[in-house]
């Protein structure tokens, strides 16, 4: 607690509320700082041990090492499916939750069985669906339009997002007090201007940390389209093993790579989740 | 709500979805086809060495491939290759994904039923023992009573059982087995021949192990094209007698470092003197 500041007036006052900032700094918890630093050192220090006797023989470390670039090539992938498969998702999950919402009986019905269907469907059992179903090319007007496979598993990858995000909206909504639509209808406003004026803006901040969660699920998800044969890490991963010979010893450090690569990648996310959930927490 | 729109998107996917697979994938037609894209898509191996695996800058390099790539070279187009694994392989020829299948697969009557098979067989497979070169065993009469490793589920182990008189020991997979034999648990491993021919490649295995037995129960390799494609059945049935005939898959066999196999070099012999 500081010194109130001196004021000309000896009388007490209150002053201003100050709103202290949250800290944005993504900081490693000891444990898993430890955790994760035992990791690494055991891939540098510890498994090379295993190769040593022939000079031939590249050590585990040496070997992730040279398939790196490949590997993390296959890791862009993962990447670019999650963030496409979200974007695509985001999309037509809106649509449909502002489906779910509608005063339309039909409409809202139709978008609550889609919603249901997508969402308790699982999301392997909907990538073979859609890796099967499709073909892969399409002609559109006579021309031909080719679909590589990452394509359908992105699009497999975004019928899940699409119900996700449809509950996030709709929850979303019915969380903000029906007051709001009271005062925003005794004020004139449409019922469409009431939505997309007063309560979806509300709405934006509380749906960011579930969003985020969704996307962090999908981001991790993405290694099921190695199942249907998407050249991607996981798929990768396995086909450098059969390179390497296949030596057991290998199997750790390379698959250790794969998920030391999702880890970083989406613990990130998940803690700045938590901290937006902290920050936009409504008292 | 009126927002009709905003909700067709969600359904609209699924309707999408519904009519793209409705419209039928269109294959090559045949080597015309081919030649008018300016590539050929062949279907091979990424994870099987040394017929079909990645080299660090991710390209997919073995004998197979090189097999391809001198299809594509007669044909006078440009190779693109296609990762496939057995469970999906079938599948990107009959949709027409690939023109042809390089991939490691057996010749079964099943298969011939659904894919058009090129004849003959570029390649064979046999069933064949790894055994460490301090047990001196030179002949299948050698494994009677001895316990031999093996992959469950293997077609051929009863077989060799029965034949040899062998006491098999299975484990699953084929990661499981060779530990066993490493730790001395069975005198060999009983497997494909193609596969122990790859781990052999490794400095790890080369030092102690080999492949001393002749291979037995041979399992022929084909290559395949859709069905009804004539045009490079004809053109590929050409090319194997021709790489019989040359020596170039026993050439290729060398190259990747594996051991000629008893086809390969009676193929070669058999083709070698034909006049056509």
């Amino acid at each position: 607690m500081r010194e109130p500041p001196p004021t000309s007036c000896d009388l007490p006052v209150l002053l201003p509320f100050r709103v202290s900032r949250t800290r944005t700094r993504f900081a490693l918890h000891p444990a898993q700082a430890w955790l994760l630093g035992a990791w690494i050192a055991g891939l540098i220090l510890v498994v090379p041990a295993f190769a040593q006797g022939s000079d031939a023989v590249r050590s585990p470390f040496q070997v992730v090492l040279r398939w790196a670039p490949l590997l993390l090539t296959g890791f862009s992938f993962n990447v670019a499916i999650s963030l496409v498969a979200m974007l695509l998702g985001t999309g037509a999950g809106v649509g449909l939750g502002l489906g779910l919402l509608s005063e339309v009986p039909v409409l809202r019905r139709v978008a609550w069985g889609v919603t249901q269907f997508f969402r308790n469907v699982p999301w392997l059992v909907l990538l073979f669906f859609v890796m099967f179903l499709v073909p892969f090319q399409i002609t559109v007007f006579g021309l031909r339009v080719p679909l590589p496979d990452w394509v359908k598993a992105t699009i497999g990858f975004a019928l899940p997002v699409m119900a996700n995000v449809a509950e996030i909206v709709r929850g979303a909504v019915s969380s903000v007090p029906a007051t709001q639509w009271e005062a925003a209808e005794s004020l004139a406003f449409t019922r469409r201007q009431t939505l997309f004026r007063i309560i979806l803006p509300q709405c934006l901040k509380r749906m960011l940390p579930p969003w985020m969660n969704v996307y962090a699920l999908i981001a991790m998800a993405t290694v099921q389209a190695s199942i249907v044969g998407v050249t991607e890490m996981l798929t990768l991963t396995a086909q450098v093993h059969a390179a390497e010979g296949g030596r057991p010893e290998l199997f750790a450090p390379l698959y250790g790579f794969a998920l030391l690569c999702f880890f970083l990648y989406c613990y990130p996310i998940d803690r700045l989740t938590a901290r937006l959930e902290r920050r936009f927490e409504t008292a | 709500m009126r927002k009709p729109t905003m909700t067709f998107l969600g359904s609209g996917l699924l309707a999408a979805a519904a009519l793209i697979t409705s419209s039928l994938a269109i294959a090559a037609d045949g080597i015309e086809g081919i030649k008018q894209r300016g590539t050929l898509i062949v279907g091979v191996k990424a994870d099987y060495r040394p017929f079909g695996f990645r080299d660090p800058s991710g390209a997919i390099i073995g004998l197979e491939p090189d097999l391809a790539a001198d299809v594509a070279k007669r044909l006078g187009v440009k190779l693109e290759l296609v990762p496939v694994v057995s469970s999906n392989r079938i599948e990107f020829l009959q949709q027409g994904k690939v023109d042809l299948l390089i991939a490691t697969l057996s010749d079964k009557p099943e298969r011939r039923r659904v894919v058009q098979a090129i004849d003959p067989q570029y390649y064979s497979d046999f069933v064949n023992v790894m055994l460490p070169k301090k047990a001196g065993i030179t002949d299948w009469a050698q494994l009677k009573g001895k316990p031999l490793c093996a992959t469950s589920g293997a077609w051929y182990n009863k077989e060799v059982a029965r034949t040899y008189g062998a006491e098999i020991v299975a484990f699953d997979g084929s990661e499981k087995p060779l530990f066993a034999l490493k730790q001395g648990n069975c005198i060999g491993y009983v497997y494909d021949q193609s596969m122990l021919q790859g781990k052999l490649l490794d400095a790890d295995w080369k030092a102690d192990y080999a492949l001393p037995l002749k291979g037995v129960l041979d399992a022929p390799w084909m290559m395949a094209v859709a069905l009804g494609n004539g045009s490079l059945q004809t053109m590929l049935e050409t090319t194997t007698k021709d790489w019989m005939k040359s020596g170039f898959i026993v050439e290729e066999e060398k190259k990747w470092g594996i051991e000629p196999t008893e086809y390969s070099k009676a193929m070669h012999e058999k083709y070698k003197n034909a006049t056509n």
